[in-house]
């Protein structure tokens, strides 16, 4: 059976002062029915471009998708009509952002927000939009989802108006739902509770998540496969067990070191750094050589490394000139 | 109830300031030379001291200054504008038999020019580095400069000599007789374009590139990729979900906009011949009528205040984050 989602050979192309830079290259991935791929990296990786990509919403000018493709249920997306696209995000495909504060209209009421997206896409009268309005708002854990419905953004928490941005996502039932860092900007247990009620919403509706983040922490709770991306391109993909296990790339290690150990007979007998970091930052895309991107903040960086390692190997991939895929315990991992 | 006590407070604030006005101008148009007294005798037909001095006691002209403005200041407490020095009318009743012409300029104005200057700033702001943008720039720095008297005598040649479609002088056709109520509105309106036109031309300037600015902002906002996210179509994210945030600053410089207004349709009611208190202002001037220039001040002062405080309303009406928390509706 084909995937759910299926993206191969991504590029997307930015012009800028620079030139051409290449903010996107040779990205590939699938997505199952029902399924949660993370999509990890630092800031600057291409994580939030790879999921513009997906809606369509590349600003374009400077952005434009140079090659690849992107199939949703056998459909190719890249260069679909934009009525098309219009018509399915929102509908096929919803979409959680970063920031909560700044994501929903200040002007507008939230109940009439989500409605808007019944509105758009389902053949209702707006009393039963408002009604369906007030029924997700309880689905996501709003308490007196019927007043709150008149509220403005501002009158509600943060943690409420991602609940909300969750409402309007699933208002139409999507088979896909792209949730970019939808709980950076919220403090640890409201993470938590959104957490659960997006694996709530998964069982419930069997709906297959994109879970882009930089906490690895996150991946270890929400997702089925991950795929690391740096500085444009994919590095590693596989289960998320495997990965989180027996990462592969330095890279990749570098940020599963950084969760902070929470047990204290972990953080005592295993890391005794109790907070690690990668050192230096992604470099800027207008400077990217042809090598490894990662090789200068690289300590098993060699020879090789100026060449552009091909991601490579069994389901559990890897795209590094110092990972020896038969060194793998068990090919495939897990 | 919070919106009623706004109000009272701002009311409250504009008295005050009403008083100042009224106490500054008296004070200036007196060191203004001329004197009211000889315009009036020169009118009667010859000037001896007697009259002169007959005059300023009829008119209490004589009375020390500060004299003058205390029993000026009462009357006014009580409503009362006074008796113009040469119509020997109410100025009261001058000024309401003018006041309409110049409220109808004056919004007509406003409206044309906050329209098109959002429609200009819209359209440009969807490619700020675009060919239209670029248009839309030029207009409104040539719009912004040009003095509305020179503008407005350009527009008078245009129209009364090559493309007569327009009246180019007072409110309603002379030949007109009255048929009947809504070819009466017509026939205002036809006369109304050109000096609205001409005194919108300076603002929407300003409204254009305001609104420029201002939507480029929200057209970056999160909440407008969120619209676009959920499969809003273009021209509905433009201008409702976007627009309606860019409107905000623009409702600001509207509100400041309007004293600036009033003192341009003087201007312009003069050029075209428009029968509202411009006109009026302006001859009263040359004819040192006191109680007439300061009426005017009045009621100009008044007109901006009032403006203000309608303005801030819409603004608490048009940002939710404004009115206060727990507020209904």
């Amino acid at each position: 059976m084909a995937a759910l989602l299926e993206v191969t050979d991504l590029k997307v192309e930015f012009s800028t002062r620079y030139g051409d830079v290449t903010a996107l290259d040779g990205v590939s991935f699938s997505l199952d029915e029902g399924e949660t791929l993370g999509v990890v990296g630092e800031s600057g990786c291409g994580k939030s471009i790879t999921a513009l990509a997906v809606m369509g919403l590349i600003p374009a000018p400077p952005g434009r998708i140079s090659a690849g493709s992107i199939r949703f249920q056998g459909e190719e997306l890249v260069g679909a009509r934009e009525g098309r696209l219009r018509r399915l995000r929102g509908r096929d495909i919803g979409m959680i952002f970063q920031e909560p504060m700044t994501s929903l209209n200040p002007v507008f009421r939230v109940g009439d927000q989500i409605a808007e997206a019944i509105l758009l896409h389902q053949d209702v009268s707006r009393t039963e939009a408002a009604k369906r309005a007030i029924e997700l708002m309880k689905t996501v854990g709003i308490p007196e989802p019927a007043s709150r419905a008149r509220a403005y953004p501002h009158e509600l928490s943060g943690g409420m108006r991602q609940r909300v941005m969750i409402a309007m996502a699933i208002s139409c039932r999507p088979k896909v739902l792209i949730a970019d860092e939808p709980t950076t900007a919220l403090d640890v247990t409201v993470q938590a509770q959104i957490f659960d009620l997006m694996r709530q919403i998964q069982e419930d509706y069997g709906v297959a998540i994109i879970m882009i983040t930089h906490d690895m922490g996150a991946i270890a709770e929400m997702a089925d496969r991950v795929a690391v991306m740096y500085a444009g391109r994919m590095i590693e993909e596989g289960r998320a067990d495997a990965i989180l296990d027996h990462a592969g790339h330095p890279y990749t290690q570098g940020l599963i070191a950084c969760i902070p150990a929470l047990d204290p007979e972990v953080a005592a007998a295993d890391r005794p750094p109790p907070l690690a970091e990668i050192p230096g930052i992604v470099p800027p895309l207008h400077l990217l050589g042809k090598g490894c991107a990662f090789a200068a903040r690289c300590d098993r960086a060699f020879a090789a490394c100026t060449d552009m390692p091909a991601l490579k190997g069994g389901p559990h991939a890897v795209a590094c000139h110092a990972h020896e895929p038969q060194q793998q315990p068990t090919a495939g991992g897990a | 109830m919070q919106t009623l006590g706004y109000i009272l407070r701002r009311l409250i604030y504009g008295v005050i300031l009403m008083f100042f006005v009224v106490v500054l101008n008296f004070i200036l148009i007196r060191l203004a030379p001329g004197d009211p007294a000889e315009v009036i005798a020169g009118d009667m037909g010859g000037i001896t001291k007697e009259l002169l001095a007959e005059i300023r006691a009829q008119y209490g002209l004589d009375q020390p200054m500060t004299t003058q403005l205390w029993i000026y200041l009462h009357q006014i407490a009580t409503g009362n504008l006074g008796v113009s020095y040469y119509f020997d009318q109410p100025v009261s009743k001058l000024i309401g038999s003018r006041v309409g012409a110049t409220i109808l300029l004056v919004l007509a104005a406003q409206v044309l020019s906050i329209l098109l200057g959002v429609v200009m700033g819209v359209f440009s702001a969807r490619k700020p580095n675009g060919p239209v943008s670029a248009i839309v720039s030029v207009i409104s720095t040539v719009g912004y400069a040009l003095p509305v008297f020179w503008t407005g005598i350009m527009l008078i040649i245009l129209f009364a000599s090559w493309i007569p479609v327009f009246p180019v002088e007072g409110m309603v056709s002379a030949r007109h007789a009255a048929t009947g109520w809504l070819s009466y509105g017509w026939d205002v309106a036809r006369h109304l374009f050109l000096p609205a036109f001409t005194l919108a031309i300076i603002f929407l300037a300003q409204y254009a590139r305001l609104s420029r600015a201002s939507m480029i902002d929200v057209l970056g906002a999160d909440y407008v990729r969120t619209a676009r996210a959920k499969g809003v179509p273009e021209m509905r994210v433009i201008f409702k979900h976007a627009l309606r945030n860019a409107i905000l600053p623009i409702l600001t410089v509207a509100g400041l906009q309007f004293g600036n207004l009033i003192s341009g349709a003087l201007l312009v009611e003069t050029v075209f011949n428009w029968p509202g208190m411009g006109t009026l202002a302006f001859d009263s001037i040359l004819r040192r009528d006191y109680p007439t220039v300061l009426g005017i001040l009045i009621i100009g002062s008044a007109m901006v205040v009032v403006a203000n405080i309608v303005t801030d309303l819409g603004y608490r009406l048009a940002d939710p984050r404004i009115r206060t928390t727990g507020g209904r509706r």
